[in-house]
């Protein structure tokens, strides 16, 4: 028991703040690389510089969550350029040939390989879950997805695609290497773990959620419709709500994660 | 228990759908019941999770009348109906949360009142104390220390088998009375925690148990994941009972252990009572028979004088009998009355002089080899005079009386050494010694043997004659002299009594 074992020293101070240096950086390549895959778009390769762009967008979120979750120790660089490019890559693939999007299923392996090194992501959720959890986080994201699509189409009209299977399946493999993937590490994972250490459970799951809403609006590929917004601000609420509650549940990002899966695959039903 | 109102929800859902009547149709309130289940099966989590399936369910129906009719009171109406089941999941289950949290309080309360009240040991009964926490506080881990000073504090943990670092958190609190709280204690820079970071926080507090004698102890406790605020509010609400009551249990045993030790002296009064009432019924039939025997002697031989004209010689040997019967009759006539005055608390009339010890001694030694042939006397004169002042009767009494014991209690003979001299170990005082290599005195006995009437039972000495009044009697006269009087003894080995009178130059 730590209260009577661990020795305590009640002047001493907080640890260092993280380097700042490390977070510039990150936020400068990843600006940089936006930067470059915009201008690319511009100059007329649209596809491959959107790519670039989408791509480098989600490795610097990765990265920020790797240094978040990480305190930003020494060795940072390494893993987080390992996976930034592999994310670049997917999107460059997913972008020049439908299969290429497969290379998104790629990343969960290498972020788990990177992560297995660092035994202190544990502490960000990085492990495995209870059956039942996942089970719980699972049928979640089936609820929610379900109820999106029966709510939207009887209020909205909206239809379900019945062709572009390809396109579809693209889609699913974008959120599980990079979409869904992105947002639980840094949100539910790097961003959630930090502020519950130190706040009780419900401000830190609204101040997360919030934070990850914010990214969702200003997604350039999140459609423009207001109907479109508002429903994205409810569903992605809801879908931050329960992954954060299920992340302090099970102590695992991995129902979250699922949860935000099926959420997805309904969606992509809509919109791939 | 969720998953019976989540059926039923999905029940009503299902029925809205076939009956399609619309937002604003009476059976929305049938979400309701479910919610209202929830919420009192499972608190504001189940309320308020079962309530926002129930507004989620009825959106499907609610918002494309809303698109489609746009605001009127029946959509509206639907609308409102989208947070009811939440609201009132919500604020029912916080209701019931808070009377479940009081009545968990109070029976936690009820629990620590019942194990401090036990027959156990304290710490017995902070063990049971610590688990009843626990339990009611649902923490991972729980430790109870009690006392001034982390060191000599007892403490209960749960799970057991914790020590406790003088620099710990909990001996913090202890040492300042102050609160300690962590949000996370495997985080906090505070804390040199030899545990991993896991993924759900450690919560921690260590609450002072005060009373009123002061800060008495610490309730340390650790969370893993949420601490809710009442449940903090709870833990320093049971800190609190805690310290009146282990404040309350101390006094208790305290009391009960005062019993005890007043109920032993009292019984050991009694036995000591019921020994001296024994005793002095011993004493006053060896009185009596004591008496009776140079009565009955004084009798016998006066009789036979006169009625009998005995020849000179026989009529002489009478009267040196007749002579010898009174003497003894005397002496326990005395022994008596100095124990009369002693008991009824009059000083002894002493007539202090110059006593010449030597002789003294030197005479008692001669009448006593006389009378005892069996018996070896060992006489070692001091190698200068010593000067003692006395009263010559009362010291006469003492050697007598210590040389009879000697004798008495060698009954099958052997050696009595006395001695007399200066007493090296104590300054001003003359030491007379008596010692017997007779059957000795047990240990247990000889703090009881300078008391009245007692007898040291032995088998060999069962028919020996006396009052049990001989060392009783040494003792306060040495002490009307300003002395005292001391014994070693070992059973089987024999006896030494040391008289210390003071010298002829001290008062006494």
């Amino acid at each position: 028991m730590l209260l009577l074992s661990a020795p305590f020293d009640p002047a001493a101070l907080a640890p260092p703040r993280r380097p700042a240096r490390a977070y510039a950086q990150v936020g400068g390549a990843t600006a940089l690389l936006v930067a470059a895959g915009l201008a690319i778009e511009w100059a007329g390769a649209a596809a491959t510089g959107h790519a670039l762009a989408s791509g480098a967008a989600h490795g610097g979120l990765v990265a920020l969550g790797w240094l978040i979750a990480t305190d930003a120790a020494t060795a940072w660089r390494g893993p987080v350029l390992r996976l930034g490019a592999t994310l670049i890559a997917a999107a460059i693939a997913a972008r020049l040939h439908p299969l290429g999007a497969l290379g998104f299923l790629l990343v969960p392996g290498v972020l788990l390989l990177e992560a297995w090194r660092h035994p202190r992501l544990r502490a960000i959720g990085l492990a495995g879950a209870h059956p039942i959890h996942a089970l719980a986080g699972l049928a979640s994201g089936v609820f929610l997805g379900a109820h999106l699509l029966v709510t939207a189409s009887r209020t909205l009209g909206y239809r379900l695609h019945g062709d572009g299977v390809a396109a579809y399946l693209a889609a699913l493999a974008y959120d599980v290497g990079a979409n869904a993937l992105t947002a639980e590490w840094l949100f539910r994972g790097a961003v959630f773990s930090v502020l519950w250490r130190r706040w009780p459970f419900w401000p830190a799951a609204l101040l997360t959620t919030a934070l990850s809403l914010l990214r969702y609006l200003l997604d350039p590929a999140l459609p423009h419709a207001a109907e479109a917004r508002a429903g994205a601000v409810f569903y992605l609420g809801l879908v931050g709500l329960i992954s954060c509650a299920l992340r302090a549940w099970s102590g695992s990002l991995l129902p979250g994660y699922l949860a935000a899966l099926a959420f997805f695959a309904a969606y992509r039903m809509f919109a791939p | 228990m969720i998953a019976l109102p989540v059926a039923l929800l999905a029940v009503v859902a299902l029925v809205m759908a076939f009956a399609d009547q619309g937002p604003a149709s009476v059976l929305r309130h049938l979400y309701l019941v479910p919610t209202l289940w929830a919420a009192l099966a499972r608190g504001a989590v189940g309320g308020g999770l079962v309530g926002a399936l129930a507004g989620l369910l009825h959106a499907p129906v609610a918002l494309p009348a809303v698109e489609r009719d746009g605001l009127t009171s029946q959509t509206l109406d639907g609308l409102l109906s989208l947070g009811l089941p939440i609201l009132a999941g919500l604020l029912v289950g916080r209701l019931v949360d808070g009377s479940r949290a009081r009545a968990a309080r109070l029976a936690a309360v009820l629990a620590i009142q019942r194990r401090l009240d036990g027959p156990e040991t304290l710490e017995a009964k902070l063990a049971g104390v610590a688990r009843e926490l626990r339990v009611a506080l649902r923490a991972r881990r729980l430790a109870l220390l009690v006392g001034a000073d982390v060191h000599t504090a007892l403490l209960a943990s749960v799970p057991v088998g914790t020590l406790v670092d003088a620099d710990s958190g909990a001996a913090f609190a202890l040492a300042t009375g102050q609160h300690v709280t962590s949000t996370d204690l495997t985080a906090d820079p505070r804390v040199r925690a030899n545990e991993s970071v896991g993924p759900t926080p450690l919560r921690a507090l260590a609450v002072p148990l005060v009373s009123g004698a002061g800060v008495i102890g610490v309730m340390a406790v650790e969370w893993t994941g949420e601490l809710s605020r009442a449940t903090r509010a709870a833990a320093e609400e049971l800190a609190l009972h805690m310290g009146l009551a282990v404040e309350n249990a101390r006094l208790t045993l305290r009391q009960h252990r005062f019993a005890e030790e007043l109920a032993e002296k009292v019984s050991a009064a009694t036995a000591r009572l019921r020994e001296l009432d024994q005793a002095k019924t011993e004493f006053l039939s060896v009185v009596s028979h004591e008496l009776r025997t140079p009565l009955t002697a004084l009798q016998g031989f006066s009789e036979l004088l006169l009625r009998s004209a005995l020849p000179a010689d026989r009529a002489q040997r009478c009267l040196v009998y007749l002579h010898t019967e009174a003497c003894t009759l005397g002496r326990i006539v005395g022994e008596l009355l100095d124990l009369s005055r002693i008991e009824a608390g009059r000083p002894l009339e002493l007539r202090p002089e110059p006593v010449d010890l030597a002789g003294l001694i030197e005479r008692n030694l001669e009448i006593f080899a006389a009378e005892h042939r069996e018996h070896r006397f060992r006489w070692s004169a001091p190698g200068s005079e010593v000067a003692l002042r006395a009263d010559p009767d009362a010291l006469d009494r003492m050697v007598k009386n210590l040389l009879s014991n000697a004798v008495k209690y060698s009954p099958r003979g052997g050696h009595v050494s006395v001695s007399a001299c200066s007493a090296e170990d104590q300054p001003g005082m003359i030491e007379l010694a008596v010692e017997d290599d007779g059957v000795g005195i047990p240990a247990d006995q000889l703090p009881r043997i300078f008391d009245k009437y007692v007898r040291v039972p032995h088998p060999e000495t069962a028919t020996a004659r006396g009052l049990g009044l001989g060392l009783s009697l040494v003792k306060a006269l040495a002490e009307a002299h300003g002395g005292r009087v001391e014994v070693e003894s070992l059973p089987g080995k024999g006896s030494r009594f040391r008289l210390l009178l003071p010298e002829a130059n001290r008062d006494f």
